[in-house]
């Protein structure tokens, strides 16, 4: 039985682990045709990215349509979030229930209700349109994990600050922001990452001219499968990867720096870590 | 200013409105607005009455492909917990360190964009690709074209979906007070007793989570089915942009988005009705 579970756990894994490591040596290869293996490796097709005006053009597009849609997503959902975490009101419920909608409508139905509606205010086309129609989209997400974050906050060192004297601005600028910080950039990152990968109503309203890199990468995908797809998702795969693994990264610099600390801290560590061992 | 601001926060019942109104007027008219008005087309274009409605209820077309959509997402539903729950049960049985590397690789696959994923499987399953190869390797003669079939896109919505099944019951299991394990063991239960009466029940939220997300996405699901599906075999979703980019059809298109939404909505209802919509997503 533990040998069955364990062959299928390594199954499973590859399953998982497969696609992704796939597209790195394919990246590297010579072949147009998405030959395996490779009959060769060379850079020709980073090249090929980091040069052609087609591919370039799409992936500016989408970084600039991400921040915007960032910076106007968190100008909207800030405030929101403090309202409906911080205050009792009437109708909080209905309006938590409008800010998680846009996660429960699929997104090819909004794509038809873009199309049209933007068609009819002349979005269509534009990087104005696809930043509207995105931040709508990254509006539920960025909520859930601001408030989250704002659940946790301890509110007894704001009131501590009031008693000492501060006014509330000060307290919300010397108090609140700071702690909030990595709450709001990691909202920050969802949005911006929400708007990066998406893909369907990008399809559908951006056309030629506010182009998105999923938008152009779908097509390329759909009509003749170019390559260097497999440059920009080893590029983004690495993206991905470097992101997960920085905090990682950091907390060992961290630790190699802080070795002549006092260790009371670990000490008290250890001794919770072996407390259930001694129950066993 | 200062003065202003101070007496809204007074007055209570004001401030929060103020915080919340312009995400709420934003989200009237760039989400509410385009949403009424693929309502409105559906049962105006191209002329007005129920038309397209009868069309998409009726139509056997219509109806092969949604049914294929509910078929394929239950199956996508499915293998998922199959994929899923084996290895979130390991991660949780296994060393620390290598429940982080799975863990590690989970996310990476989570956080790498769908569009990315179903081109790696295209890659995978295409042609002159390494399954194929492998399989001429083994000493299968002429292996038969994977890519483009119905099991090459359920293949990969498996794939892209797993993450969330598996996150949802890995989360759950890790809360699994480990004495009520023990307990039950020493009262006789173990194998496939132990699993059934205590261990499945207690990770039933985690299924019922990672279920609902997974099988909703998947009804909606666009870029996958299209890419790497068969052309005659379509998901709902894919029949509206066809729809939509090809014939133009913003009626029909509008009233098969309005099923879609509609039945994506039931599904979460019925959810929410029992655990609460919240819990879902966090």
């Amino acid at each position: 039985m533990d040998r069955f579970l364990r062959w299928t756990g390594i199954a499973i894994v590859i399953f998982i682990a497969a696609p992704l490591v796939i597209v790195v040596p394919m990246s590297f290869s010579t072949s147009p045709t998405l030959q395996f293996p490779p009959p060769g490796f060379w850079l020709g097709y980073y090249a090929q990215y980091f040069t052609d005006e087609s591919w370039l053009r799409p992936t500016f597009n989408s970084l600039l349509i991400a921040l915007m849609t960032t910076i106007l997503t968190m100008a909207l959902v800030v405030p929101a979030t403090f309202a409906l975490v911080r205050h009792k009101f009437w109708g909080k419920g209905a309006a938590n229930v409008m800010m998680m909608m846009p996660m429960a409508v699929p997104h090819i139905v909004m794509a038809v209700g873009y199309y049209s509606y933007f068609g009819s205010l002349r979005l269509v086309h534009s990087h104005l349109g696809v930043i509207l129609a995105h931040t709508c989209l990254a509006v539920p997400i960025t909520f859930l994990v601001l408030s989250a974050n704002l659940k946790g906050f301890d509110r007894t060192l704001e009131r501590a600050a009031r008693s000492l004297g501060a006014t509330p601005r000060q307290v919300f600028i010397h108090i609140t922001l700071p702690i909030l910080r990595p709450g709001l950039l990691i909202s920050a990152l969802f949005a911006f990452i929400q708007s990066f990968d998406e893909t369907v109503v990008a399809i559908f309203i951006s056309g030629r001219d506010a182009e998105t890199l999923p938008r152009k990468m779908f097509d390329s995908i759909r009509q003749e499968a170019d390559p260097v797809i497999a440059v920009i998702s080893t590029l983004l795969f690495v993206a991905v990867f470097l992101g997960l693994i920085a905090p990682h990264v950091l907390r060992l610099f961290r630790k190699l720096f802080s070795r002549a600390a006092p260790k009371p801290v670990r000490a008290t560590r250890n001794t919770q870590a072996t407390t259930p061992q001694e129950v066993k | 200013m200062a003065v202003t601001l101070s007496t809204l926060t007074e007055r209570r019942n004001l401030w929060p409105w103020l915080l919340l109104a312009p995400l709420a007027v934003y989200l009237a008219l760039f989400f509410l607005v385009p949403l009424a008005e693929v309502a409105i087309m559906s049962v105006t274009e191209p002329r007005p009455g129920l038309a397209n409605y009868e069309k998409v209820l009726t139509g056997s077309l219509y109806r092969k492909v949604f049914l294929n959509t509910f078929a394929t997402a239950a199956l996508v539903t499915v293998c998922c917990l199959l994929v899923g729950y084996p290895l979130a049960y390991l991660m949780n049985a296994t060393t620390q360190r290598r429940a982080m590397m799975i863990l590690l690789l989970i996310t990476m696959s989570f956080w790498t964009s769908f569009l990315v994923r179903t081109y790696a499987w295209m890659v995978l399953l295409g042609n002159n690709g390494p399954v194929i190869w492998l399989l001429e390797t083994i000493g299968f003669e002429d292996p038969p074209g994977i890519l483009f079939t119905r099991f090459s896109s359920t293949l990969a919505m498996v794939h892209i979906l797993a993450p969330y099944m598996i996150m949802n019951i890995y989360s759950v299991m890790q809360k699994i007070d480990r004495s009520l394990i023990r307990s039950a063991e020493s009262m006789g239960a173990y194998g496939l007793s132990l699993f059934r009466h205590v261990y499945l029940p207690l990770t039933a939220p985690g299924i019922a989570n990672g279920s609902v997300l997974v099988f909703v996405i998947c009804l909606g699901f666009y870029v996958t089915p299209v890419l790497l599906g068969s052309p005659r075999e379509q998901m709902a979703a894919g029949l509206i942009g066809h729809q939509i980019e090809e014939f133009l059809a913003f009626g029909l298109g509008s009233a098969m988005a309005i099923v879609l939404l509609v039945v994506t909505l039931i599904v979460l209802a019925i959810y929410s009705r029992r655990f609460g919509l919240d819990k879902l997503y966090g």
